[in-house]
């Protein structure tokens, strides 16, 4: 055929340009959509990820864990050189190492009142607090033992200054009603990537508040170079401690055929199981927000929706339309067909318009949602957002998966393909001499 | 040896309750080289005949042969094939593909099915009918930059360019003015004694009719006159 067919349904494309212009249009815009869906899906865990570790202050984190005999678990690390020396031990390299005991609380000042969760970590020394969170008032300088530091936000509602005394109750971890006074030291700004939710006070005074002795905390954070190290470190550390003996919960005790990841396995072994002493989960921030991988899968199953709904409905058209290029064609199909063109070749003719129009609107669609893409995540949302968790410093991030993309490209190929075969098979089996007598 | 032979072929068309007997059963003989006119008034069956000696259409009775070959148990597949590789088709209102340029369009049917001609061949042959038909300078211009004599020269060379043995025409100068039309039909009998292509052209005319050595008059349907002119050698009369 030395590509004469393909090279008429190309010229053919170009000759009713308007019409083209919007099945193709149609198609591209649809792609957009799609693209556009997938793009922000394909960067959600990683951005979710990326946020949650800046707000855990890890990547990867230790929890100790002991039943009391009452039965009821309390969240402690009484002891971490064992933790230290596995780490020592497999030659794991990491940024920061937190250590964090989180209580929740009710802050009271002068009538007014807040419930927040406070997050204790060695204000003095901790290097990652003082490199993340930018002060609006006060200053480090001022750090003392009963110490807190509130997001903007909060300092607000509480309608507090450095310097106020502020109130707060609270359980101890063996389930004792307790307050304690804290001294406001300083005001962060909330646009700093921890955001305004986090409120700050001192480890080793909020460990004696809720019972825990001078070197105990609640669980152990690690900062990475890189969110991807984060499964392999764990992995390693787990092994490490493992081999020296150290009691934990099971890191991959996913259930077979069950919607349970494994972190909620152990989560769940925590509360259900007994055990002596002291025992340990390893976690990354991935287990965290593996969740999150649901709401991926949904925008995914939505995307595909929307593809199949869109191309419904331009499937309708290019099926009209090719019904409609038949009988204008009428006296072409008829000419071709004496001049020695067979049936099928000419059902191919109509099927490559198809395809240069599908893939052109396609790879056209992929085009303008890369544009879009790239326009959208110029704007900066800042960081008090409350979508700032799916964003990237404040920006909106894309990434399209290519497989994803080569992915609607074939359905949409295929789909119009469809739309097109009946109308091209009906044109193939016109007899040469009723098209040719039909047009005039 | 005929080139075609037509052998008591009747075509009959449904319309809506009642059947239109186009053709009541006509016999001719065409040999090789004939420049034939198939005459008769408006609905007297040129064209119904026409389509089936070009296979485009099939006759409700009797057998059209072509070099010999009785053409009514082909597939369409084979009819196609045997139209790209020995008929050659003109039309009344030029029928040239739009997106094609005049060098494309003459090009086209050797593109089709399994012609092997080198490159060079082709480029020269194709390249020499258009300068038979006078178009050289029109090789890149498309069908709707042309006048209506110059699409139909275009449409000459396109039905040589495979170098069939018979060439089709049903009424090639009905819509060209009569001394365009004139041109056109000598530009046929040129090429009929030059390549000794065999030419069937239909048409109303009665001075077109003429320049034919060969003639067919129907009338409703069947053959009222069959003669061969200039010394051809046999003339049958009709019988009616
Ligand atoms: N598809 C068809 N369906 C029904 N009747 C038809 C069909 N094609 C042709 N006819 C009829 O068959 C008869 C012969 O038609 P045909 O077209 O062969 O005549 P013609 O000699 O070519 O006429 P014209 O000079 O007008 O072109 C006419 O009566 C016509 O109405
Ligand atoms: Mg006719």
């Amino acid at each position: 055929m030395k590509f004469i067919i393909p090279r008429i349904a190309l010229r053919n494309l170009s000759r009713q340009k308007k019409r083209s212009f919007l099945l193709g249009g149609a198609i591209a815009f649809g792609i957009m959509i799609v693209t556009l869906i997938n793009g922000f899906a394909g960067a959600f865990i990683e951005n979710v990820s990326e946020n949650f570790s800046y707000l855990m202050a890890g990547h990867v984190f230790v929890q100790g864990a002991e039943k009391t005999a009452s039965g009821k678990r309390l969240s402690v690390i009484r002891d971490d050189s064992i933790i230290f020396s596995a780490l020592r031990d497999s030659g794991l390299d990491y940024e920061f190492a937190t250590k964090t005991s989180e209580v929740s609380a009710s802050l009271y000042f002068e009538g007014k009142t807040i419930r927040q969760t406070l997050t204790g970590l060695d204000l003095a020394t901790n290097l990652f607090l003082r490199e993340r969170v930018v002060l609006r008032q006060g200053s480090w300088d001022t750090i003392g033992p009963d110490s807190i530091i509130l997001s903007e936000k909060i300092a607000s509602r509480l309608n507090v200054l450095p310097g106020d005394r502020i109130t707060a109750s609270f359980q101890t971890i063996t389930g004792q009603n307790n307050i304690a006074d804290f001294t406001l030291a300083a005001i962060s700004v909330d646009s700093s990537i921890i955001g305004s939710t986090m409120s700050y006070v001192d480890l080793a005074y909020i460990n004696e508040a809720i019972g825990l002795k001078s070197g105990e905390y609640m669980a152990l954070g690690f900062m990475l170079r890189d969110l991807k190290a984060a499964e392999p470190f764990a992995a390693r550390l787990y092994t490490s401690m493992a081999g020296m003996g150290i009691h934990l919960f099971e890191r991959s005790a996913g259930e077979e055929g069950t919607a349970t990841t494994p972190f909620q396995a152990m989560m769940r072994a925590q509360r259900t199981e007994d055990w002596e002493g002291s025992r340990y989960s390893v976690y990354t921030i991935d287990d965290i927000v593996s969740q999150a991988k649901q709401i991926v899968v949904a925008l995914d199953g939505a995307s595909l929706v929307i593809l199949l709904v869109l191309f419904a409905i331009v499937m309708i058209g290019i099926n009209n339309t090719f019904r409609m290029v038949m009988y204008e064609r009428i006296k072409e199909i008829g000419t071709m067909r004496a001049l020695g063109v067979q049936r099928k070749e000419i059902k191919s003719l109509f099927l490559n318009e198809a395809l240069f129009l599908a893939i052109g609107g396609a790879v056209s669609g992929i085009v303008l949602a890369l544009i879009a893409m790239s326009l959208l995540s110029l704007i900066d949302f800042g960081m008090n957002t409350p979508a700032f968790m799916i964003m990237k410093n404040g920006h909106l991030s894309f990434f399209v998966p290519p497989l994803r993309a080569v992915f609607n490209v074939v359905i949409i190929a295929i789909l119009t393909l469809l739309a097109a075969y009946f109308p091209a098979k009906a044109a193939a089996k016109m007899e040469p001499a009723v098209a040719l007598r039909t047009a005039k | 040896m005929s080139i075609i032979e037509v052998r008591d072929v009747k075509k009959t068309y449904p319309l809506g309750k009642v059947e239109v007997h186009a053709v009541k059963g006509v016999s001719f003989s065409i040999e090789k080289g004939d420049f034939i006119s198939i005459a008769g008034p408006s609905g007297s069956g040129k064209s119904t005949i026409l389509n089936m000696i070009g296979l485009i259409d099939k006759p409700s009775a009797g057998e059209v042969l072509i070099e010999d070959r009785p053409t009514s148990g082909l597939s369409d597949k084979e009819l196609t094939r045997l139209r790209h590789e020995v008929l050659g088709f003109i039309f009344q209102s030029f029928n040239l593909i739009p997106v094609l340029n005049v060098w494309e369009n003459i090009e086209f049917p050797l593109l089709l099915g399994r012609t092997k001609v080198s490159q060079a061949e082709k480029k020269e042959w194709i390249d020499w009918l258009i300068a038979e038909v006078g178009l050289g300078d029109w090789k890149t211009h498309k069908p709707n930059e042309l006048s209506g004599g110059q699409r139909q020269r275009v449409a000459i060379a396109r039905a040589l360019v495979t170098k069939p043995g018979i060439v089709l025409a049903d009424e090639p100068t009905a819509n060209l003015d009569s001394s365009t039309g004139e041109q056109i039909i000598e530009l046929m009998k040129k090429i009929n004694r030059e390549l000794n292509t065999t030419f069937i052209f239909s048409t109303h005319d009665a001075k077109i009719v003429d320049v034919a050595d060969h003639i067919i008059r129907l009338k409703d349907g069947l053959i009222v006159e069959n003669r061969r002119l200039n010394g051809a050698d046999s003339m049958d009369q009709v019988k009616e």
